[in-house]
């Protein structure tokens, strides 16, 4: 009879039923009469019948629609009206390299493709928290244009609720968006998850007469209030509660101050 | 690139989240890389051979872009360290002997899915892996081999020492003698 160990390596193959013949017959007799390796077989077939037998309930996660029609995107990238993700990635590697001109060409286009819309979304700061607040601004003035690049492939729109709703999920904030954006001129779009770096931050967009604002929120964290500018783009810095709130948008800092007014009062 | 490899490629999607899902435990994660493997089977669609596995060549690209951000960010998603994962492999499975008399099925057919989910979630990535691709997408020894690119040998052995894992975990759950 051969031992266990030349058992060994046909156990796995057996209990799959990839074995045959012989092979199959041996296992089977070894199995037969060796209480470890016959509990060892069992073990591992009960665990294979088990995934089998909820297979379908492990597997009931389904893509989500933005990805899907990002992924749709990908057969076409002639037909992309935004710089695509080599161009994001070069975005973030003049950041990383903190040369202020050559962000400044490479943002330009971007600030031209940034179209529509509102994002509710995981965005990511470069552990932004601890730094300066023109260093938090400048990563935030990134994230700002490159979701709205992103976002011009998408067309998706959300509801204030289903934004509500995503913030309550995704990062324990029970809040409520301003009822009537259009009375600052604001109107509020779509939903998708932003795609680079650690520490994930609250990300909502708007277009304010065609030009997209950005709202971040970070959570668990306090700065003073200011206004700086960063490439172009004025970020207005406030806190409440302990979260962190900046207003990011190519405007003029009395508009971006209005808007942070607005949103600030009437955020709940 | 054809209209109809497109559709069956896109066909995938739902798995390959899936899959992704499991390798990364991050939703966005996820996302970002099922998103980097159609870019990239998309743009290499001229050396997918027509008449082979669809499918398993999207999940070959998939694991093949997990390995290389891995690798890249030096970050700890789906890192597998081959030489710890394989020495494990080759440790027996300690207590199996102790449950000689148990009828394991019945024991088992009690678990229900999120417990399932759960504990597969906690096994080693190398591990988790390998099972999923067997007993969830029921791919082949061969298929696995060739996405994870390492040998048929292994890919046997992280699957069997990956199924007592969770044995052991199940088990521990539902003693016996309760």
């Amino acid at each position: 009879m051969p031992n266990c160990n030349a058992i060994d390596p046909l156990v796995t193959p057996y209990v799959d039923g990839e074995l045959t013949g012989v092979d199959r017959d041996i296992v089977a007799e070894h199995a037969r009469v060796c209480p470890p390796c016959h509990s060892r077989i069992a073990a591992e077939h009960a665990v294979r019948e088990l995934i089998h037998a909820r297979r379908d309930a492990l597997a009931c996660d389904a893509a989500p629609a933005a990805l899907r029609a990002r992924c749709r995107m990908a057969a076409h990238p002639d037909e992309r009206a935004a710089p695509g993700r080599k161009g994001l990635r070069g975005l973030f590697r003049v950041l990383r390299s903190g040369n202020a001109n050559s962000l400044q060409a490479v943002l330009a286009p971007y600030a031209l493709a940034a179209s529509l819309i509102l994002i509710v979304s995981g965005a990511f700061v470069y552990q932004a928290t601890d730094k300066s607040a023109r260093v938090m601004a400048a990563e935030l003035a990134a994230d700002h244009v490159k979701c709205f690049a992103m976002n011009t492939m998408l067309s998706t729109h959300d509801e204030a609720s289903a934004v509500q709703l995503s913030m309550v999920s995704r990062f324990g904030w029970n809040m409520h968006l301003p009822d009537e954006p259009s009375r600052a001129g604001l109107e509020l779009v779509g939903a998708r998850p932003c795609l680079y770096g650690e520490g994930r931050i609250a990300h909502i967009m708007y277009r304010h007469d065609g030009i997209p604002v950005s709202l971040f929120m970070l959570p668990n964290s306090s700065r003073s209030n200011e206004v700086v500018e960063v490439f172009g783009h004025e970020a207005a810095i406030w806190c409440v509660n302990n979260r962190t709130f900046v207003l990011v948008a190519r405007e003029p800092r009395r508009d971006v101050e209005r808007l942070a007014s607005f949103i600030q009062a009437s955020l709940r | 690139m054809s209209a109809s490899f497109e559709a069956e490629a896109l066909a995938s999607l739902d798995t390959l989240y899936r899959t992704a899902l499991r390798l990364t435990r991050v939703p966005a994660d996820a996302e970002d890389l099922v998103q980097d493997t159609y870019l990239k089977a998309f743009r290499a669609a001229n050396q997918f051979e027509p008449g082979t596995n669809l499918k398993a060549w999207l999940f070959t690209i998939l694991h093949n872009t997990a390995r290389n951000r891995a690798r890249d960010r030096a970050r700890d998603t789906v890192t597998i360290d081959s030489e710890t994962v394989d020495r494990a492999a080759d440790v027996p499975p300690p207590g199996v002997a102790g449950v000689i008399e148990t009828p394991e099925s019945l024991l088992l057919r009690q678990t229900l899915a999120p417990e399932l989910q759960a504990a597969m979630d906690a096994l080693p990535g190398a591990f988790r892996q390998a099972v999923w691709l067997r007993d969830v997408e029921e791919f082949s020894y061969a298929e696995i081999a060739r996405m994870l690119d390492i040998p048929i040998g292994t890919v046997m052995s992280r699957i069997s020492r990956g199924r007592h894992l969770l044995f052991e975990r199940l088990h521990h759950l539902r003693p016996v003698n309760a």
